[in-house]
């Protein structure tokens, strides 16, 4: 029997995002990272493309919301399942697959975290200062210190290798939390999976002394710019020059700092994308700066990203230089730095900036070589953890998983795609998971909904930091006289365990029914005061917390009386709230424990086995007669797989699984219903008529080859598709070809369509080392705009050139042209080097046309989703829940999302297979206790709250004309309520009359 | 026969031909029924009725310049639980169209089997006022409509008319048109949809020319510019008659919580008002405590915050058919001040309600990038 725990090893977004998947499926997780606190690299970062937003909390549940109570990730990450595990080294690996014993070397803290209440006495007396690892080194830290100002856990570490053992934070800790003759510890776990999740670091640019960073003051790294553009970074959000503090006027990113050269042969793959994004947040700060980014391929391969890319140049003016990326120099009058950039035909242009930021690439942790000894793991390219083609996630050895930036560089959309499917490699080798001792078992609630409110108020000092600011006697008489309050006690320390056991004595004793917490902000101690009142028999909705520190010691430190009486107001706030307060039950609804698969492609395929082998009942629906899609017409892969064989191999497997009911010339015809409880009405070929009860669906209808409208195709046997190519170069009819030219972004990134198609790049590189293996003196020209060998594709890109391979650039407007003289084929193209008109006579001519969807609205008017502008399946965010549709239950994978290759749509039906997993394991779905209800009496059936709900929690029962909700689906926000003219939608817990006592209390 | 005819009227009897024209609908069986205003009892007053012979047909009157009650609300009384199953013409003024269209996008009243015709209008009086003309008259409608040709603009037409501008229906099938017509010798009917066409096909009308409707688009023009600068003129007496809190307690201390103006407003569609809601049963101790926090509370409270809430509701829906107005007993100006925040509010969103079923409500929807000056502030 496999061990249900699994160590994610690497707490960033890969980490966190690996650990909620797994945590919801119902494993143990032990999340590890050497630092003390969890985030990795994204809290460093503000907003990110293609949205310009912050959305990382998208990746929390959305079901059993309470668990989780919580709304930033930023601040932590708290699930029952999940144990964080900060400071954390691995020391060793025994054992194998379902059964590995880790040991684990614990760095000490120095700081006991349940002492700590993060007041920061200890920071503010420490006299050794340095550079802060979080600001870059543009602002300082102590040598006892908090990562950020927002870090969860917030207590504070220590700093051993600055850290003086002065002993000043010891005498000043109120609380007795610091011990610096802490040690290290070392634990031992039992694990049945491991998942690396270790990310990346930034390129070092100091080595490349061609571009004086760190010896040129106004030379910066995009990651030091991210800090400079946060508001809440070193100069709040103003973007400067270090060398003089000033605003500059001009900045120049220069691309592929640590990529794309002979030593890292690679791609960054977000270097591109975060460049556009720095540039417009700089502009948006600064719009008179002048901003120009040096590059050579503007590679926005992503779905949305090419987009994105033209807003940069039309709405925003960002300049682009088309160029190798230019060396600089320093005027050391003015500091400002001069580029020479070589532009394509070979002239120099000498150009001045006042900053320059070096976009710097993604390369392993220095750490990782030794980490990967000790796993036992293959270290792959570039130090990066090795995986293969057709198992993305998988490492060499069994048992032990990879995603994100550990396997090799990508962006945050690509790296939460694969920690999705990263957790359900897991889950597959893990199933099922093991009934863990439930999150804590506490007494039976106490019914209190007929008696009279009992109100205890409890008035937390937080040591004196809030006595010094407030005056709690007069807090104390005021709310002893309020009506309905049976006790008023003071404490000074309520988040330590003495202070609390004393507040539930107090609450039992006294026989309250409802308490009022008046101490720091409700974010660190939630989880803490919820379960003491639980403890004592309460409904936790029956407590009320008022925050007396950041709302109010902090902000009024010298005005005692003002700030005594705000206390008293939001104190009555709190009283009238809660006195108002039923005890509100958490609701449930059944769930049907079987998934729909739409589409048998190889993400179909994939999504039905991933689901099926971690004991799912699976539908798996496919148009067509015979499984594999787009997948039979494959032969070959840039590293060398055998797409057929795999094709075989799945389907010889799905075949064989019981759990996977197969339907071949079917189609969808009707689907009704919600997360949990799907109904979905299938018709075959001969018009037979099936209906299915499901709790989830995924959608893997797949995409296809769009028919090219230009370059003589259609008209000349000679002009084909690229994978027309592939078939009769495997079929070996091309050995007599002597010249080939090929065309990219053949309705791609036009008009049209205005995205990038992503695989034809590889593809063509692909086919072009193919024919060239077979016949190293065949002329092959490439046509192309940006070539997008993104990630580990760019070694190709390299192999393809030095085999002689001619790549030409060309501009939409100025498009190769095709045609016939005579029987002859000519391919005329601006060649932008030599300036002039290149004529070629080859063999044939292969066009790289785009990948379209093959949803045509049908499905998605069906289950209420959206499609992009370009028919894709709209996902509900395009960075942190990619394979989440906008209706709750239903799944995306495989090119219905976007265009992708093998490799990237078997990670992505792994993700969408696991986020079904995760919601069809539930034995019922449970409804948070905040949820939006009807008055059915006052409800006029206008339905604005229906068109106002973004969860689709509410639909109109059409017989009655009333709106009715689905309480798991309502994630309590309340927009219904605040649309509603009269009242009918209402929200649990913020009842009118609530609401009116607590404003009346107010003023 | 093209889109748009002409009803000849003979010897200057315009409201004979009309009536021709509705027996006629009923009698060929384009419509099974009609919503039309007619005539009842002595003729002190004229309102909605529903008919479905023709010959209880007797005195219609669409014309009549009177507005008892903004005819969406009856429409939506009829259609909401269940669409019409039978064709029903329903005879609107152009802002009775325009709430029933924003009725329908609120899913109060449904256009199934519905023939919306429309006519044009040149205002109304009040209920009184017109019950006053119908007593020295015997034909107030010829009287004005003779007054209309004759270029006399009438100070006592409701406020609320003489400040609309939009005289001519929006979204009907079929429009009454008078505007810029000479309607002692032919009404223009003009049909705007198939459904509208369907009916002027079946009827045996002369055609109209391209001068007729040329003329009538100026007029339309001329009074529309009139009306908007009369608009202007009131608004702004309007907003200088409330600016402040001082002003605007002022303004509704005559306010007797009747809520005679939810009643008639055609767009507060409520089944049951939040302010008659328990939330608003409060114990004497509640109002005690507030008398001691404020020194004197207005009895009975809420007044100004029912104005207020329903002004939040609806504003932006608001058609401006001054309903409200007249039904308040004591005479404050609520249709001039919803109009007024209507209008402001109405103009950030670029939404004109009864424009069209397809915008959509902008309280119901969500644009990410919206307001931002709203934001930068």
């Amino acid at each position: 029997m496999a061990i249900g725990a699994v160590l994610i090893i690497g707490a960033g977004i890969a980490g966190m995002k690996c650990s909620l998947e797994l945590a919801q499926r119902g494993f143990k997780v032990y999340l590890c990272d050497r630092s003390p606190t969890i985030g990795g690299t994204l809290v460093q970062l503000d907003k990110w493309f293609p949205d310009n937003h912050c959305g990382m909390c998208q990746i929390l549940p959305i079901f059993s919301r309470d668990d989780s109570s919580q709304f930033c990730l930023r601040r932590g990450l708290y699930h029952p399942n999940i144990e964080l595990l900060p400071l954390t080294n691995i020391e060793a690996v025994e054992g194998d697959a379902g059964d590995f014993v880790v040991t684990l070397r614990i760095n000490p803290r120095g700081v006991k975290e349940e002492r700590c209440i993060g007041c920061g006495l200890c920071s503010q007396v420490c006299p050794v200062e340095v550079g802060s690892e979080f600001e870059e080194g543009m602002a300082t830290r102590k040598a006892i210190y908090l990562r950020h100002p927002l870090a969860m856990p917030n207590s504070y570490v220590i700093d051993w290798e600055n850290c003086t053992q002065c002993g000043l934070c010891v005498e000043r800790c109120p609380t007795d939390a610091i011990d610096l003759s802490a040690e290290e510890g070392i634990r031992r776990l039992e694990a049945g999976a491991i998942i690396l999740t270790t990310g990346f670091e930034e390129f070092d640019p100091r080595p490349w002394t061609q571009y004086g960073y760190k010896r040129y003051p106004n030379v910066i790294t995009s990651i030091e710019l991210e800090r400079m553009l946060s508001p809440s970074g070193p100069y709040a959000g103003r973007l400067i020059r270090p060398s003089d503090g000033e605003a500059p006027r001009s900045m120049a990113l220069l691309q592929c700092i640590g990529s794309r050269t002979k030593e890292r042969d690679y791609c960054s793959s977000a270097c591109c994308m975060y460049a556009l994004k720095e540039a417009m947040l700089a502009k948006e700060r600064n719009p008179q700066l002048d901003v120009h980014i040096f590059f050579m391929d503007m590679r926005a391969f992503g779905k949305g990203y090419h987009r994105y890319y033209q807003r940069a140049i039309k709405d925003f003016g960002i300049n682009f230089n088309r160029c190798r990326i230019p060396n600089l120099k320093q005027d050391p009058e003015t500091k400002n730095l001069i580029l020479l950039a070589q532009g394509e035909d070979g002239g120099i242009e000498r150009q001045e900036f006042q900053l320059v930021v070096l976009s710097v690439g993604q390369v392993p942790s220095p750490q990782f070589e030794e980490l990967s000894h000790i796993l036992g793991i293959e270290p792959g390219r570039w130090g990066f953890v090795s995986t293969r083609e057709f198992s993305p996630v998988n490492t060499s050895r069994e048992g032990i998983y990879v995603c994100g930036s550990a396997s090799a560089p990508k962006d945050i959309a690509d790296t939460i795609v694969e920690a999705g499917a990263a957790a359900c490699q897991a889950s597959k080798l893990l199933s099922p998971p093991p009934n863990l001792i439930g999150p804590k078992a506490y007494p039976p609630e106490i019914d209190v909904s007929e008696e009279e409110a009992r109100v205890a108020i409890f008035l937390c000092h937080c040591g004196e930091e809030i006595s010094s600011a407030v005056n709690m006697e007069e807090m104390t008489k005021f709310a002893q006289g309020l009506p309905g309050v049976v006790c008023v006690e003071n404490f000074r320390y309520l988040c330590l365990k003495d202070d609390l056991e004393g507040l539930k004595r107090r609450v039992k004793d006294e026989k309250a029914n409802r308490v009022v917490v008046a101490a720091c902000s409700a974010f660190p101690y939630h989880g803490l005061f919820v379960e003491a009142i639980r403890d004592v028999g309460l409904n936790p909705s029956l407590l009320e917390i008022v925050d007396l520190r950041e709302q109010l010691s902090r902000v009024h430190p010298d005005r005692q009386q003002a700030a005594t009486e705000k206390g008293k107001r939001l104190l009555a706030i709190a009283l009238e709230k809660v006195k108002g307060q039923e005890p509100l039950p958490i609701t449930s609804q059944g769930m049907e424990h079987r998934a729909l698969i739409i589409g048998g492609g190889l993400a179909g395929l994939t999504a039905a086995l991933s689901l099926a082998e971690q004991g799912f009942e699976c539908h798996l629906v496919e148009r067509e007669t015979g499984f594999g899609g787009n997948l039979r017409h494959i032969y070959t892969t840039l590293e060398g797989g055998d797409p057929q064989a795999l094709l075989q191999e799945l389907t010889k497997k799905i075949e064989e699984n019981r759990l996977i009911h197969l339907h071949q010339e079917t189609e969808v015809v009707a689907a009704s219903g919600h997360a949990g409880d799907f109904e979905a009405t299938l018709r075959d070929k001969d018009a037979n008529i099936d209906s299915i009860k499901v709790g989830a669906i995924i959608i893997a209808t797949g995409g296809q080859q769009s028919e090219p409208k230009e370059y003589l195709y259609g008209e000349s046997e000679r002009v084909i598709t690229q994978r027309e190519l592939e078939r009769r170069l495997v079929l070996g009819e091309l050995d007599d070809m002597r010249s080939i030219v090929m065309i990219q972004c053949v309705g791609s990134r036009d008009e049209e369509r205005p995205y990038c198609s992503r695989i034809c790049c590889s593809q063509a590189l692909k086919n072009v080392l193919g024919l060239k293996g077979k016949n190293p003196e065949i002329d092959v020209l490439v046509c192309y705009r940006d070539i997008m060998s993104y990630g580990f594709r760019e070694e190709y890109y390299s192999q393809a050139r030095e085999k002689g391979v001619v790549f030409i650039r060309y501009e939409p407007d100025h498009k190769p042209e095709v045609k016939m003289e005579g029987d002859r084929l000519v391919v005329e193209v601006i060649d932008p080097t030599l300036g002039g008109r290149l004529r070629i006579e080859p063999d044939l001519v292969v066009l790289s046309p785009a990948i379209v969807p093959n949803e045509d609205g049908t499905l998605a008017n069906m289950l209420g989703l959206e499609l992009t502008e370009d028919g894709f399946f709209q996902e509900a965010e395009v960075k942190f829940r990619p394979v989440d549709l906008l209706s709750e239950g239903v799944y995306v994978c495989g090119l219905a999302h976007s265009p992708r290759d093998m490799t990237e749509t078997i990670a992505q039906a792994q993700a969408a297979a696991q986020r079904a997993a995760s919601l069809l394991c539930r034995e019922r779905l449970e409804s948070g206790r905040v949820v939006s209800q009807v008055n059915e009496r006052r409800c006029s059936g206008c339905e604005l709250c229906i068109s106002a709900c973004p969860y689709g929690a509410r639909v109109k029962d059409e017989e009655r004309g009333v709106v009715v909700v689905i309480e798991v689906l309502c994630q309590g926000c309340g927009a219904c309520a605040a649309i509603c003219p009269n009242g009918a939608a209402k929200l649990r817990g913020f009842t009118e009359k609530q609401v009116f006592s607590m404003v009346d209390a107010a003023v | 026969m093209g889109k748009i005819a002409i009803l000849e009227v003979r010897e200057g009897k315009v409201l004979d031909a009309l009536s021709r024209f509705w027996h006629e609908l009923l009698e060929k069986g384009l419509v099974d029924a009609l919503l039309i205003p007619q005539e009842l009892g002595e003729g002190k007053n004229v309102v909605q009725t529903l008919v479905s012979h023709p010959q209880s047909l007797e005195r219609p009157d669409p014309l009549a310049p009177v507005l008892p009650v903004n005819s969406a609300r009856i429409v939506s009384q009829m259609t909401k639980v269940a669409p019409s199953p039978r064709k029903i013409g329903v005879v609107l003024r152009p802002c009775e169209l325009r709430a029933l269209v924003e009725l329908v996008k609120l899913k109060q009243a449904s256009l199934e089997n519905l023939v919306l015709i429309g006519i044009d209008c040149f205002g109304t009086y009040s209920v009184s006022d017109y019950g006053k003309l119908a007593q020295e008259s015997s034909s107030p409608t010829q009287d004005f409509l003779k007054a209309v040709k004759a270029g006399k603009q009438d100070p006592s037409l409701r406020e609320a008319c003489q400040i609309c501008e939009y005289p001519t229906p929006m979204n009907a099938d079929l429009v009454i048109g008078l505007i810029g017509v000479d309607v002692e010798k032919g009404i223009l009917v003009e049909a705007r949809t198939p459904e509208g066409e369907k009916i002027l096909e079946a009827l045996d009308l002369k055609p109209s020319d391209e001068k007729e409707m040329a003329r009538r688009e100026e007029a339309i023009s001329k009074l529309v510019a009139q009306r908007t600068k009369k608009r202007d003129e009131v608004l702004e007496r309007t907003q200088s008659e409330i600016y402040g809190l001082e002003k605007l307690l002022t303004l509704f201390a005559p306010c007797i919580n009747c809520r005679n103006c939810k009643t008639v407003c055609p767009l507060c569609y409520c089944k049951e008002c939040f302010f008659d809601s328990p939330t608003f049963e409060v114990e004497a101790e509640k109002y005690l405590g507030w008398a001691e926090k404020r020194g004197t509370i207005r009895m009975p409270t809420d007044t100004l915050l029912f104005h207020l809430t329903r002004m939040n509701h609806m504003a932006l829906c608001c058609v401006g058919c001054g309903m409200c107005q007249e039904a308040c007993p004591n005479d404050i100006p609520v249709a001039n001040i919803f109009r007024l925040v209507g209008l402001k509010l109405q103009g950030t969103f670029d939404y004109v309600p009864g424009r069209s079923l397809e915008e959509e409500l902008p309280l119901a929807t969500f644009k990410e990038e919206e307001l931002q000056e709203v934001v930068e502030r």
